[in-house]
């Protein structure tokens, strides 16, 4: 049953090949522009996760859960499938942004060979797992909103949450030069493997779990 | 045997109030819920389907909803007016997502109603025409060889040709197996005269009838006479009256015994949408 909703999302999703790939190539571009090669898996990751997300709309707009909820489907299993499809278009994401840095910083490495980028490959896996970790965040309050007010208010909430993310960001990285320490890739890295990469994709994980909570809790009692 | 047997659907919304709703959709009938727009049509078929919460007791093919639901479902196949699967899939993407949803789906029948329907197969739903969507709908709903077929509103905004056409098909879905049943909401009565078997009116979210359709075309009538005719019948004989410029029209709802009653017999017959104006315009 989940297969079938999940193939309905899916088609759903092919029209948005074309800008897929456009956005991906203009990333190529942008990273090529730039010394930051690293951000490339992270804003690839962040794209092919939130376009996920636009399977609400796209339910919205024809109507579709009202029909679905005829379906022999469960509302568990409506709810589980589209926590399916966001963390496995994370992953795809994620595996994505990280392919292509490193194919695009080698043959950038290629082409111009006096003027080499460093590709670290610890380096690059802490910004994807980076990347992961704010897509994920982003999607565990964005889902169960989207089932509690529908995805066009969900939209609304969804800028809002990356513009106070991004604020926070901006604070934060203020107050750090403010106190007088510099934040470098390296430090980030080293902060990262402390930490320790697993426990920031096991935070993750507990993020959508407790997402799917909310959500399942919102949807079975939500009327069509 | 009764494929659909519901006992006191009730269900507030601000400024309306389904209330107390009980009828059967017996096996092998066609049970068609007429009413006006906003009378409880869709509520009702809503809470029917589980897709409304409702105090009430919904039983299909003598299983609770509330329980077997998904078991349930696996045997309706469900036509709704204004929601689909996506606007943005085609009939061939339709086939390859309903085949994983039923487990017995029947793709040959679907490509063959796809073909019979004239449907092109990789145009988006969205593209389609308001007949050729709800026939893409109805093929989608009958191609799992369903037991019941629950229709909300199917042939509204469609012209008379197509609705003839949707009306053959439902038919033809009958006739195939008489242990079938249909409900089907519409406010296009006229459908309703040429197959349903029994007719259950809503108004105000009230049922104020549920009769077999026949015998509420036999023995309901429609009397015309003056004003001093008018003041001769008792309350109890009319169901309500129309005042006209020189005469009233006045509904019957035992035509026979009216004329064996008073000495009018000037009673025509009437349609349903005759009788469903009566009960909803006329004055008692």
């Amino acid at each position: 049953m989940i297969k079938g909703l999940l193939k309905k999302d899916l088609y759903n999703l092919a029209s948005y090949k074309t800008s897929l790939i456009i956005i991906v190539i203009f990333c190529g571009v942008a990273i090529i522009g730039t010394d930051a090669i690293y951000w490339g898996s992270v804003v690839i990751a962040i794209i092919v996760g939130m376009i996920s997300l636009s399977t609400f709309n796209y339910d919205e707009i024809s109507k579709s859960n009202k029909y679905i909820l005829t379906l022999p489907v469960t509302r568990k299993e409506i709810v589980l499938e589209k926590y399916i499809l966001a963390i496995g278009s994370t992953i795809l994401g994620a595996l994505l942004g990280f392919v292509l840095t490193l194919i695009i910083g080698n043959i950038m490495n290629y082409l111009r060979p006096d003027d080499l980028i460093n590709i670290s490959i610890e380096a690059l896996l802490a910004t994807t797992v980076g990347g992961i970790f704010g897509i994920s965040l982003i999607q565990s309050i964005q889902i169960p909103s989207m089932f509690k007010w529908g995805a066009e208010k969900g939209r609304i909430q969804m800028f809002i949450i990356i513009f106070v993310l991004v604020l926070i960001g901006a604070l934060a990285g203020f107050l750090l030069k403010q106190s007088g320490l510099s934040i470098d890739i390296e430090k980030l890295e080293s902060i990262l493997n402390q930490i320790g990469l697993l426990i920031i994709i096991l935070i993750s994980a507990l993020m959508y779990f407790i997402s799917y909570k909310i959500s399942y809790k919102v949807y079975k009692n939500k009327e069509e | 045997m009764n494929n659909i047997e519901i006992k006191n659907v009730s269900k507030k919304y601000e400024g309306f109030l389904l209330d107390k709703i009980s009828f059967n959709v017996p096996a092998g009938t066609v049970v068609g819920l007429i009413g006006e727009n906003g009378a409880g049509k869709t509520t009702t078929i809503k809470a029917i389907l589980n897709i409304i919460k409702s105090d009430s007791t919904v039983k299909i093919f003598n299983k609770d909803i509330h329980q077997d639901e998904k078991k349930i479902k696996q045997d309706i196949g469900v036509v709704l007016d204004d929601s689909f699967l996506s606007d943005y899939l085609t009939p061939k993407q339709i086939k390859s997502v309903m085949k994983e949803i039923y487990s017995t789906w029947d793709e040959e029948k679907y490509n063959q109603l796809i073909k019979q329907f004239n449907l092109p197969e990789n145009k988006l739903i969205k593209d389609y025409s308001s007949g050729m969507k709800m026939k893409l709908k109805i093929a989608t709903a009958i191609s799992h060889n369903p037991k019941l077929l629950i229709l909300d509103e199917p042939t509204s905004g469609l012209d008379p040709i197509v609705r003839s056409e949707i009306l053959d098909i439902f038919r033809k879905y009958i006739e195939e197996d008489e242990t079938r049943s249909i409900l089907l909401s519409t406010h296009i009565t006229t459908d309703l005269e040429h197959i349903s078997d029994y007719i259950v009116f809503i108004d105000k979210g009230k049922i104020i009838m549920n009769a077999q359709t026949d015998k509420l075309l036999e023995d309901y009538g429609i009397l015309k006479c003056s004003k001093e005719e008018f003041s001769k019948i008792k309350e109890d004989d009319y169901v309500s009256y129309k005042k006209g410029k020189y005469q009233y029209k006045v509904l019957i709802h035992d035509k026979n015994n009216f004329k064996k009653k008073y000495n009018m017999t000037t009673i025509d017959k009437p349609s349903i949408e005759d009788i469903m104006l009566f009960y909803i315009k006329g004055e008692r």
